[in-house]
């Protein structure tokens, strides 16, 4: 018992730190991605091609000067990024990252927590990442970042349905809500992938995934041009900084969640060893974030709540049924 | 001089004139555009540019010089005349160095004008250049003969208005004209061309420096930029000067001018005056008005305790002295001190023109004099008693010129210090340097040439007889003795009587009618002669009197022999006020004859010192600093505007801490109005310019006042003032000094010392000390103005901290004892 | 053209027309439609595409725009309009200026003046001249209006500086009697045009 607990916490600890250190460079990589498609060359300066620069941003961000605003709630406001942050890793603890490998003799299973209940666990502890910006918006005392927070409450609530119904189906398939009943379920080679049984619920996942990461196109809730910075106007500094290591560790997640239950998790593929495969595909996935911000423009909140309700959602249900009447 | 009324047509339009007008002066006072770059208006044509080119009743004129006739129709432009003019203009740009840019004309020039407006825009002469240096005439003129057109502008003014005719044309050594000009060139163009071609101006005297009186009229007058006084060469565009009419603050004649101000450098950015300008066809400077613009006080900002202490010193005073180089509102305000506080008011120079004019005004029954300059300048025989001329107001001396030179007049100046230059305005001009104190004698001299002698009584008749007496005379005449020759033709061998004309002198003895007078004056032998040419055919009379005869023993019977010559000679009469307001001054306050108790020293020495010279416990304003006006010699309230700005206190502040004052000291101009003559007008109305017929648009003119008129009395000449021995001290300024003003600006660089003439100079040593007889001398260096002459030395006034009129008090003359140093 | 039209600012009723746009989605099958269309079309992978292109021809290619601004500079425009020069002669040497005053005249923003004098070669000296850069609006009127191309635009536009002094002394922008020998006839803003000659009418100077 000793041992599981000090091997969970050393997990938790390592996951924490390499994420969050992932998180950093996710922000140098979205520069960098977003630079080239647009024919500049990013940051350039600080470090060789400029890689120390999430180094001078982390320094630059701890450094700044904490603000809060006069007429915030002063505990809310100071406790919100936390939440934000904390949600993505918790999510984290149930997703098995990497295959079983063994070290120093002792086999180490690269998830904090198999839960039987995994996909669930990991949805839901997204689904509270809805308090940090709501309560970040509504604490500040400013408008702006009032409508963020009420664009955020609709944002989450409708795609999480979405989310929920879309992944349902692939459960269904598998009859497990564990990740790694998700993987091994689809051992077999690229054929057994879920994808192919799937495409839709993968694309609509995908999409809701979008939604749940605030990625481009579903941006609104800090929209410059049009909330300034939505819940995180009133911010600065590291709590400023803590909205966006949870944004980008809530990237990661999802981008491990679809390639565990869509294509493959971390079996091997041919000669590609199973973590060089999942590293290529959560790759993939967090590219194709990037991709689509450079490519796309945003949707309007109507089109958002239109898309969602009435083309999303009924479309998932279609889905599910189709789903269990073949399951029959 | 006829003035009758005429009717011309120019360019269809009908102009109304006067016979002997020409035609140019007609189409500018009709605002009809001739061009003409040589003509002057109040000075004889120079027929030097010959563009002024019109067609009078189907001839060719020159418009300066044609005068109109009745019914006259003219045509100002023609192809023809155009044609010439064109050719005219290119003549005149041929070889003119093309350094606009540095041209201190910067674009107000009027070569560049005429050749735009003209539409002169292509060359067809051409003719090597000269090589022409830049020239530095005196301290003050630069010309730079390269640039000159030699229109002779400044030629004729020197020598029609200022007198000095210091300047001329000479060779140029240019090269002859092409042959095939003559043929193809229009007429006129080529008579241009070639004096052009063949000549520049040089000083007259025959040295590299001119021998004048640095008025500096040259360079205003000058068309493009080769006349400019030296301080200003490449100093400023014209453009960037900002122009502030305003009257000149030196001497009585008050002329319009214009202080042109500047910031003073990139990074000095108060104002400062640059130079000064004027309406030159209509008004002439002198030097000290040209040159001597920078005597502002300039001070810091107010100084409280000084005020205080100022308060306190008029609160105690008995009396206030100060000169006449103040404004009318200031002489007001003085008055007002005198009212409210009883403070007497100290005046040396406009006292002693004060008690003149009343006196005067007694005997004539006029508060003022009749005539003014203008009037002299329209005379053709002219007088000056008293007066030295060219010291005392250089525009009497202009108007004495140019009765000569203008109206083919005749002249008379009497006056105890020789002048060299007054003989040399005309040859009608007779010079009587008397004695001091023969004043009166000249008086007489006068009533007995002019005056209609049924006017006056019989006690002055037989007065004025007693002076004459006959003479036998053996005299030396040339005349033409016909000798009969008999002259043998060699070629035929005929032997002819032919009469020859042979001349011979013989003596002769006449009776010539000797006049007193005139021998007493110390005027030539030949005087009755010339005299009767010189008043033959002459029509108008004018009198200049000047301050020599305000100072004078006998100033009461002075004043009323000139309203008596005034009476019966028809003469225009002229006074030249001493100072720059002194009859401002004279009119508006009521002065005091002896200071007492506790002085106020305005601009004046005093216990307690205001001056807008510095160095005095309060500062006050000088005269470019301050809005107000002046009366001048013309008798005109004339207006002046403050040409910078002054942080400081002046007399209205005083005033206004004492309750008695105005918001502002130009609310005293129509508080003016209460004075009898003087007009009530705001300051903002009184206009400032001349029309473009000539016509003087300034302030107002003085109302004369009727007065009553008592019986002229006039007192025989008294011999026992006569001085005609030992040194003789004579109070008068060097040309350019007028006033503590134009001491203390840089270009008027006139010393304070003793003035002597070249011949005096041999006798006297470097530096001399000069002992009045109150025992109170001063050590003077002696400088030689070569236009003086005699025995008597000039002591100028200027300096108000040297009171000089305290120790010549009433008089204008005094013994003194000269030791060398 | 009377002013009605433009003063009706009863903006929206303006009879605009669209063009290539397909009529707007009435009925709620219509827009599904709609959607259906444009996901199938495809339309969206091709701005995919597109960037994917880029990056790729910006990263193999080298069609990176980016130029690394202190390090690299573009090349300016000769009529570009930076901060001032002021030229010399190139035969003697000597400054061009004259000190006619026309530039401080024509500046509309009133930041150049100069102070000249007349020199010991009785010539128009420049004994002062300054450019009040934090007024100046590089509009290059001075530039334009001098008769000697002595004044011209040079091309250094970095104009931030710690002093609002720098660069305004006449000495600053003279060009370095050392640096001389690289200067051309200056063929920017304000120089006179190559066919000038064409357009000038010949004074017949023969001598």
């Amino acid at each position: 018992m000793d041992a599981l607990i000090i091997e969970t916490v050393v997990k938790a600890i390592v996951v924490l730190l390499v994420i969050s250190a992932l998180a950093g460079f996710g922000t140098y990589l979205e520069r960098k991605v977003l630079a080239f498609m647009q024919r500049r060359l990013g940051p350039m300066h600080v470090g060789p091609f400029g890689l120390l620069q999430i180094l001078a941003d982390g320094i630059k961000l701890f450094t700044k000067e904490d603000i809060v605003p006069q007429h915030a709630n002063r505990l809310i406001f100071m406790v919100a990024p936390a939440i934000t942050a904390a949600t993505a890793f918790i999510a984290l603890a149930a997703v098995p990252l990497f295959p079983e490998f063994t070290l120093f003799g002792y086999t180490i299973r690269p998830i904090v927590a198999d839960l039987n209940v995994g996909i669930l666990f990991v949805l839901g502890a997204m689904a509270s990442g809805l308090y940090g910006p709501l309560l970040a918006g509504m604490a500040q005392a400013n408008k702006w970042g009032i409508i963020g927070s009420a664009r955020t409450a609709i944002l989450f609530l409708s795609y999480e349905v979405v989310t929920g119904l879309s992944i349902l189906a692939p459960i269904m398939i598998v009859g497990s809500l564990s990740l790694i009943d998700f993987n091994n379920a689809q051992a077999g080679g690229i054929g057994d992938w879920m994808v192919w049984q799937q495409p839709v619920a993968f694309v609509l996942f995908l999409i809701a995934g979008f939604a749940e990461t605030n990625r481009t196109p579903f941006d609104l809730l800090e929209h410059e041009a049009e909330v300034i910075s939505g819940y995180a106007t009133e911010y600065s500094g590291m709590r400023w900084g803590m909205f966006f290591i949870g944004e980008y560790a809530n990237m990661i997640t999802i981008s491990f969640v679809a390639s565990l239950v869509f294509v493959g998790g971390f079996n091997p593929i041919g000669f590609i060893p199973g973590f060089l495969a999942i590293i290529l595909k959560v790759s993939f996935f967090f590219f194709l974030m990037l991709w689509v911000r450079a490519s796309w423009p945003h949707v309007r909140p109507d089109q958002l709540m239109w898309l969602c309700w009435k083309v999303l959602m009924p479309i998932t249900i279609v889905n599910i049924l189709i789903t269990g009447i073949v399951l029959l | 001089m006829s003035s009758k009324e005429i009717t011309v047509k120019i360019d269809g339009k009908e102009c109304k004139s006067v016979e002997g007008e020409y035609i140019l002066n007609v189409a500018r006072a009709n605002n009809i555009f001739i061009p003409a770059i040589c003509y002057l208006t109040r000075c004889s044509p120079t027929l030097a540019c010959r563009i002024c080119l019109v067609e009078a009743d189907g001839k060719r004129v020159y418009a300066c010089n044609a005068k109109v006739k009745d019914g006259m129709e003219v045509t100002v432009t023609n192809e023809e005349i155009l044609q010439e003019r064109r050719a005219i203009m290119k003549v005149y740009d041929v070889n003119h160095p093309l350094q606009c840019g540095v041209c201190d004309q910067s674009g107000e020039c009027e070569l560049q004008n005429y050749t735009l407006e003209l539409a002169v825009d292509s060359q067809s002469y051409a003719i090597p250049d000269t090589i022409r240096q830049n020239k530095n005439w005196s301290d003050v003129l630069h010309y730079d003969a390269g640039l000159c057109i030699v229109c002779e502008r400044c030629v004729t003014v020197c020598k029609d208005m200022i007198g000095d005719s210091a300047i001329k044309t000479g060779p140029r050594g240019g090269e002859a004209l092409p042959k095939e000009a003559k043929d193809t060139m229009p007429k006129d163009a080529y008579a241009m061309w070639n004096k052009l071609q063949k000549s520049i101006i040089v000083p007259s005297n025959g040295t590299d420096f001119t021998d004048c009186s640095d008025c500096g009229e040259c360079t205003a007058v000058c068309p493009v930029g080769a006349l400019v006084s030296r301080d200003f060469v490449y100093k400023s565009n014209a453009w960037e000067l900002k122009r502030i009419p305003a009257t000149c603050a030196h001497c009585s004649s008050g002329c319009q001018i214009y202080y042109e101000t500047k910031h003073t450098s990139i990074s000095d950015p108060t104002e400062k005056i640059y130079r000064v300008t004027n309406e030159w066809n209509y008004v002439s400077l002198c030097g000290a008005g040209r040159f001597g613009y920078d005597f502002e006080n300039r001070v810091q900002g107010k100084d409280e305790e000084a005020f205080a202490l100022a308060l306190k010193a008029f609160n105690t005073a008995q009396s206030i002295k100060f000169n006449s180089a103040i404004t009318n509102e200031e002489a007001f305000m003085l008055q007002r001190l005198k009212e409210k506080l009883g403070i007497k008011l100290i005046n040396h120079d406009a006292k002693a023109f004060k008690d003149f004019l009343t006196s005067y005004a007694k005997a004539s029954g006029k508060g003022l004099y009749g005539g003014d300059l203008k009037e002299v300048m329209k005379s053709d025989f002219v007088i000056s008693v008293g007066a030295s001329l060219r010291n005392d107001n250089p525009n009497a001396r202009y108007a004495f010129n140019h009765v000569q030179k203008m109206n083919k007049g005749a002249g008379l100046y009497f006056h105890p210090v020789g002048d060299t230059l007054v003989s040399t305005f005309g040859k009608s001009v007779e010079i009587f340097t008397h004695q001091v104190g023969q004043e009166e004698l000249a008086l007489y001299l006068i009533l007995d040439l002019f005056a209609n002698k049924e006017r006056l009584d019989d006690e002055t008749k037989e007065y004025l007889a007693s002076f004459h007496r006959h003479e036998k005379r053996i005299v030396k005449e040339k005349i033409m003795e016909e000798v009969s020759q008999s002259v043998t033709d060699k070629a035929t061998g005929e032997t002819k009587e032919v009469i020859k004309k042979v001349p011979k002198t013989i003596e002769k003895e006449i009776e010539v009618q000797i006049n007193g007078l005139v021998e007493m004056l110390g005027g030539n032998d030949t005087f009755y002669e010339n005299f009767e040419k010189m008043k033959s055919k002459k029509e108008s009379f004018s009198l200049i009197i000047g301050e020599d005869l305000y100072y004078h023993p006998h100033s009461h019977n002075l004043s009323r022999l000139v309203a008596l010559i005034e009476e019966v000679c028809g003469m225009s009469l002229v006074m030249i006020p001493p100072r720059t307001n002194s009859l401002g001054v004279a009119m508006i306050c009521d002065l005091d004859e002896e200071e007492s108790g506790y002085v106020i020293g305005y601009n004046e020495h005093g216990h307690f010192r205001l001056s807008s010279r510095g160095f005095s416990k309060l500062d006050i304003p000088a005269l470019n600093q301050q809005e107000g006006t002046f009366t001048n010699i013309n008798k005109r309230v004339v207006p002046t505007n403050a040409a910078l700005d002054y942080h400081g206190y002046e007399l209205n502040d005083i005033l206004n801490a004492l309750g008695i004052g105005m918001r502002q000291t130009i609310d005293f101009t129509p508080q003016l109005g209460r004075i009898e003559g003087f007009k009530s007008e705001n300051f903002d109305d009184l206009p400032n310019g001349y029309t473009n017929a000539g016509e003087e648009l300034r302030g107002y003119a003085l109302e004369v006042i009727e007065t009553n008129k008592e019986e002229i009395k006039v007192v025989k000449f008294d011999e026992s003032i006569v001085i005609n021995e030992g040194e003789i001290a004579y109070r008068c300024n060097p040309q350019r000094q007028f006033n503590d003003f134009t001491d203390r600006s840089s270009q008027i660089n006139e010393e304070f010392g003793a003035y002597v003439s070249p011949s005096k100079a041999k006798e006297l040593s470097e530096e001399i000390e000069v002992i009045f007889d109150q025992e109170q001398s001063f050590k003077l260096k002696v400088i030689v103005d070569d236009r003086m002459q005699g025995d008597i030395i000039a002591i100028p006034d200027y300096k108000s901290y040297q009171n000089i009129y305290g120790v010549f008090g009433r008089d204008r003359y005094k013994k003194v004892t000269i030791k060398k140093v | 053209m009377s002013l009605e039209k433009f003063k009706d600012r009863n903006i929206g009723n303006q009879n605009y027309t669209l063009i290539g746009h397909e009529a707007f989605p009435q009925t709620g099958g219509e827009k599904f439609e709609r959607v259906m269309k444009r996901m199938l079309k495809g339309e969206l992978f091709v701005g995919l595409w597109v960037t994917l292109r880029t990056m790729f021809q910006a990263l193999f290619k080298g069609e990176m725009h980016t130029t690394k601004y202190p390090f690299e500079k573009l090349p300016i425009s000769p009529r570009y309009r930076a901060i001032h020069e002021m030229l010399r002669l190139l035969e003697s040497g000597h400054y061009r200026c004259i000190g006619c005053g026309l530039c401080e005249q024509i500046c509309i923003s009133d930041c150049i003046r100069m102070d000249t004098r007349y020199d010991e070669n009785q010539r128009k000296e420049v004994s002062e001249y300054t450019i009040n850069f934090g007024r100046c609006i590089f509009c290059g009127y001075c530039a334009e209006v001098c008769p000697e191309l002595a004044i011209v635009h040079g091309s250094r536009y970095e104009t931030s500086s710690e002093q609002r002094a720098s660069f305004s002394l006449f000495e600053d922008m003279l060009t370095p009697i050392d640096t001389l020998k690289h200067q051309k006839e200056y063929p920017g803003f304000g120089a006179v045009s190559p066919n000038a000659d064409e357009n000038i009418k010949k004074t017949p100077l023969a001598y």
